[in-house]
């Protein structure tokens, strides 16, 4: 039988071989569905609003979302637990391997999924290919009238039309946080910084860090009791950094 | 005034910056304080390339949530949670991260303007001619024709307002908002009052109770103090080592994004909530032996269950449930805005006596008291708010000063408040956005936004220490406003006699070293200080001051349950097939709708962006020939409007509801003519605490013929219709 690796993809990349270095663990039981994340994600990020006409195309440009599911009919009609969905910034990924340009690749420092905006020619192959859904495409230089872009955050870049966005981990979070250790002679400690998404959020449902250190909270969280959480559609061989748990582990 | 931003243009607009915020230095008294400086001159705490960081409070409602703000040369760029603040421990919900969004929004008043009525331009005045207005209007009054109007925040300003009322017999100020409209505080405090004999606001410690049972209270998205009792949520939930996973059932009749949560959703009629909560405690009290209390004793579970629509069995579980365990009940949301409002408070209030959690981990206890409160002061009732539009009517009002709330749209209309208005001589608004209040005044005098201002805000739930939560500028105000406390000191001042003795102070900030400084003798203080300077200066570097010592005060459980509720159905007004419940939209409040992330932040429950909805079960619209996106008729008594339907699998097929939060005529572009208000629908009832009786309408519906897209989040493929309820 041929396996994953007899296959000799360059592309794909397989456990052990690579072990993600951020990651995150969501608790779907405890997350409200508040969208606290979503508006500081679209706030650190400069993620531009899209407006209503775009939104109902299915425009809008989230970073993260929050999905949620109804299950049975009234009156037993049940809303199954929120489930806050981004880059899942696998460690092999779907939409690395289809960039003609290679503005999605692989970052062999973070193990993160990187996009780079200048590179970016807008074939959105890599929406296509994402199982995820959490691309979205810039499809237009959308208005954000003065004074409102006095809020930009200076770290991260405002990209135009025609190219793809997505969750980048805050990536501008964790360089800072690493050469502020760096100057200082010492690692990143666990908790240090955080994403906007995980730093706002009200419930704490989100946990951020290094999952390749056994001392960090989200290696003790996704190695600990009877459940280890479960990744979504990991079975496509994605590798994902992100464990979605439902109440704990418990 | 709009332009696209490109990355080119971003860079040599942040290049620019330093310079442009040395020119917006320099207008008001908070310029004494508060200066941003060109690169050349850098200040020592700032240099090129590192933010700086602010603590200040959120003003978004009036939690009173600690932010630390980041700027960046000037700039504010990010919202962040004061991880030292008690409320909120550094976490913020989506209306704090946007703020920023009303702070740097194009539609901001930027001058002092005096215009006519219904015209949203005017002519700009300077702000000597604007404190002179305001001068002669205290002087050529009689101090009982002269009103203030208030918003639920801050509180440092209601107190110089209420200083001044004290010292010169202007009416006392009254506060009022639509978010405390929905959230029926009179109702609650009332019900405590004639249970315990004593005054305070409920707090529910949720984090430490095993099953927690709410009667419609929406406190995982607008109510009292969200961010805490999240916080609490996510404590009951989780499993440890030494707990089980937490149980949360919600009865209410449409699901709530707090409801969404529940282990198990009830979805009780209307209006009898009260009747379930008495029947569950005479099951209880069975449960547990002994004989019935007096408080449960009139109800009949078996009766109480068909008057609910639900099965008795259903009640005989949830009474196991709550007997066995430690458990609380929270009545609120909807559940209190009804004609029997007060007896569901009450009846809620009793099913904790019955398993004594009173002043216990896990249980009720009243809210403690901030630093510099005397008593629990609640924002007015619905009456309360009514008596002034009664006297504005009336003539007796000739100048109302409006501050921080915008009561032409978060009033119902059957209120009469914007009628009132004619009969008032002078109106002077204080509003940062041109909403609609400000269209209908003689003055605009526009405040900074909360994140270019001074001010401190109470913490009157969520805690358990007394917090007097601090707020200073961030940045220097952006456009040519001036603080609302700055203009009264100076107006009270040229008025002279009484007024100017009621504040002798050079400025706002002046005002609030003396309040906050009174705090300096207290004990187990959060820090201390040598002099009043040092203790202002690490107020705000701190965020706040608090006691470090638990101040929650045990109700006294005492005569409880020997009490009498009256076990009722609420009473519906007007006529119509459908019982009506409106509903504070989680994402925007009633103040988001100009905020453009909020507009494109999804509904929790609905997924829908930038406009209202209905939601309508899909069975009743089936049976109504209804789409999702068709635009219906909804009338009451009092009014009508015009939405599009959704169709939501989770309410009642005799049940419709409407967010409140859109709507607005005016309030700049992001707001205007987007949406419609469920408050026109709201007729003229209170229940007997005084609240609004909002969710005690029927109403009914009509076809328009008209479709309107709504724009949504999630896939419209397959969703509902024949395949309702399938998981997508």
């Amino acid at each position: 039988m041929t396996t994953l690796s007899d296959l000799k993809i360059s592309e794909v990349k397989l456990e052990g071989e690579h072990v993600g270095k951020w990651g995150m663990v969501i608790d779907q039981d405890i997350c409200t569905g508040c969208q606290a994340c979503v508006a500081a994600c679209s706030m650190e990020n400069n993620i531009p609003f899209v407006g209503e006409e775009d939104s109902g195309y299915g425009r809008a440009m989230h970073w993260i979302r929050i999905e949620r599911f109804w299950e049975g009919e009234y009156p037993e009609v049940k809303m199954t637990n929120q489930q806050p969905m981004m880059c899942q910034q696998c460690g092999s990924a779907p939409c690395e391997p289809v960039c003609p340009a290679f503005a999605t690749v692989h970052s062999q420092a973070e193990q993160l999924n990187l996009q780079v905006y200048n590179r970016c020619v807008g074939t959105r192959y890599c929406a296509n290919n994402c199982p995820y859904q959490v691309r979205t495409f810039n499809w237009r230089d959308y208005q954000r009238p003065e004074p409102l872009p006095n809020q930009f955050n200076p770290d991260v870049t405002v990209r135009r039309r025609g190219v793809m966005e997505k969750c980048t981990f805050c990536i501008q979070r964790i360089h800072k946080a690493q050469d502020k250790a760096k100057s200082e002679g010492r690692e990143v400690a666990d908790g240090e910084f955080t994403t906007a998404c995980a730093q706002a959020c009200p419930s704490n449902a989100i946990t951020f860090g290094r999952i390749d250190k056994e001392d960090t909270l989200v290696y003790q969280m996704m190695h600990h009791g009877q459940s280890h959480g479960k990744k979504h559609l990991e079975e496509l061989g994605t590798l994902p950094s992100i464990t979605y748990m439902n109440g704990g582990g418990a | 005034m709009s332009e696209q931003v490109s990355r080119r243009d971003f860079l040599k607009l942040a290049g620019l910056g330093a310079a442009t915020t040395a020119v917006l230095t320099g207008c008001g008294p908070a310029s004494r304080y508060v200066t941003r400086e060109p690169y050349q001159q850098m200040p020592e705490y700032n240099s090129v390339g590192q933010s700086t960081y602010y603590a200040t409070t959120c003003r978004e409602c009036a939690a009173a949530c600690g932010l630390v703000v980041r700027t960046y040369q000037g700039r504010a760029i990010k919202v962040e949670g004061n991880a030292n603040h008690p409320l909120n421990l550094g976490k913020t919900c989506a209306r704090g991260q946007a703020t920023l969004h009303g702070l740097y929004n194009p539609d901001r008043v930027t001058d002092p303007i005096k215009k006519s009525r219904g015209d949203s331009a005017g002519e700009i005045v300077d702000w000597n001619a604007a404190i002179q207005a305001v001068a002669d209007a205290l002087k050529n009054n009689q101090p009982d024709e002269i009103a203030f109007l208030l918003g639920t925040s801050s509180d440092h300003l209601f107190d110089l307002v209420t200083d001044l009322a004290n010292s010169t017999g202007i009416n006392a100020p009254i506060r009022f908002g639509a978010m405390s409209m929905f959230e029926s505080r009179a109702t609650l405090s009332k019900a405590a009052e004639n249970l315990f004999g004593q005054t305070g606001l409920p707090w529910f410690d949720v984090g430490n109770a095993d099953v927690v049972f709410s009667f419609g209270a929406n406190f995982l998205e607008t109510w009292l103090s969200p961010l805490s009792y999240t916080r609490g949520f996510a404590q009951m939930r989780k499993a440890t080592e030494t707990k089980l996973r937490g149980r949360f059932v919600q009865f209410e009749a449409r699901m709530s994004a707090t409801g969404g949560k529940a282990d198990e959703w009830v979805s009780l009629r209307p209006g009898t909530e009260a009747l379930v909560a008495l029947a569950i405690g005479r099951l209880v009290a069975e449960i547990r032996g002994g004989s019935v209390p007096r408080i449960f004793s009139s109800v009949e579970p078996a009766d109480a269950a068909e008057q609910a629509g639900v099965k008795l069995e259903a009640l005989e579980h949830l009474a196991e449930m709550f007997a066995n365990s430690k458990a609380v009940a929270i009545p609120g949301g909807p559940a209190l805005g009804q004609s029997n409002g007060l007896a569901v408070a009450e009846a809620v209030l009793a099913l904790n006596a019955l398993v004594n959690n009173f002043g216990k981990s896990g249980g009720v206890y009243l809210s403690a008291l901030a630093p510099n409160q005397t008593e629990y002061n609640r924002p007015a009732s619905s009456q309360e708010m009514q008596a002034l539009v009664e006297k504005m009517k009336s003539g007796a009002i000739k100048v109302l000063f409006v501050h921080g709330v915008n009561p032409v749209f978060e009033i119902p209309n059957s209120l009469g408040f914007k009628d009132a208005l004619s009969n008032v001589g002078q109106v002077i608004s204080f509003a940062t956005f041109p909403d609609e209040t400000a269209l209908e005044a003689d003055y605009v005098l526009p405040d900074h936004h909360g994140l270019e201002g001074w001010g401190y805000q109470r913490v009157t739930t969520g805690t358990d220490l007394p917090v007097l939560s601090g707020a200073q500028p961030v940045v220097t105000p952006y456009y040519n406003t001036r603080s609302t406390a700055d203009v009264l000191i100076a107006a009270a001042q040229l008025a002279g006699g009484s007024f100017a003795s009621a504040l002798p102070f050079a400025d706002e900030v002046e005002f609030l070293e003396k309040k906050v400084s009174a705090l300096m003798s207290e004990s187990n203080g959060s820090f201390s200080a040598l002099d009043s300077t040092a203790f202002m200066a690490t107020f705000q570097q701190f965020g706040g001051w608090w006691k470090n010592v638990d101040s929650k005060v045990t109700p006294n459980a005492g005569s409880v349950l020997n009490k009498n509720v009256k076990a009722e159905v609420a009473e519906f007004a007007g006529e119509g097939e459908f019982f009506f419940v409106p509903f504070m939209s989680p994402t925007l409040g009633e103040a988001g709708a100009n905020k453009p992330w909020l507009q494109e932040l999804p509904d929790p429950t609905t997924t829908v962006m930038w406009t209202t909805w209905v939601e309508i079960n899909p069975e009743t619209a089936h049976e109504l020939h209804l789409e999702n996106d068709e635009v219906v008729r909804v009338i009451s008594e009092a009014g009508e409007i015009e939405v599009p339907v959704y169709l939501y699998p989770a309410i009642r097929p005799d049940t419709i509801a409407i967010p409140f939060g859109q709507g607005h005529t005016a309030y700049g572009r992001y707001a205007e003519n987007r949406g419609a208000n469920p408050a026109d629908l709201l007729g003229k009832h209170f229940n007997e605490a005084g609240d609004l009786a909002f969710a005690g309408m029927k109403v009914r519906i009509e076809k328009t013929g008209k479709t309107k897209p709504v724009s949504r989040l999630e896939s419209r493929m397959g969703v509902y219709g024949e395949e309702l309820g399938e998981e997508h």
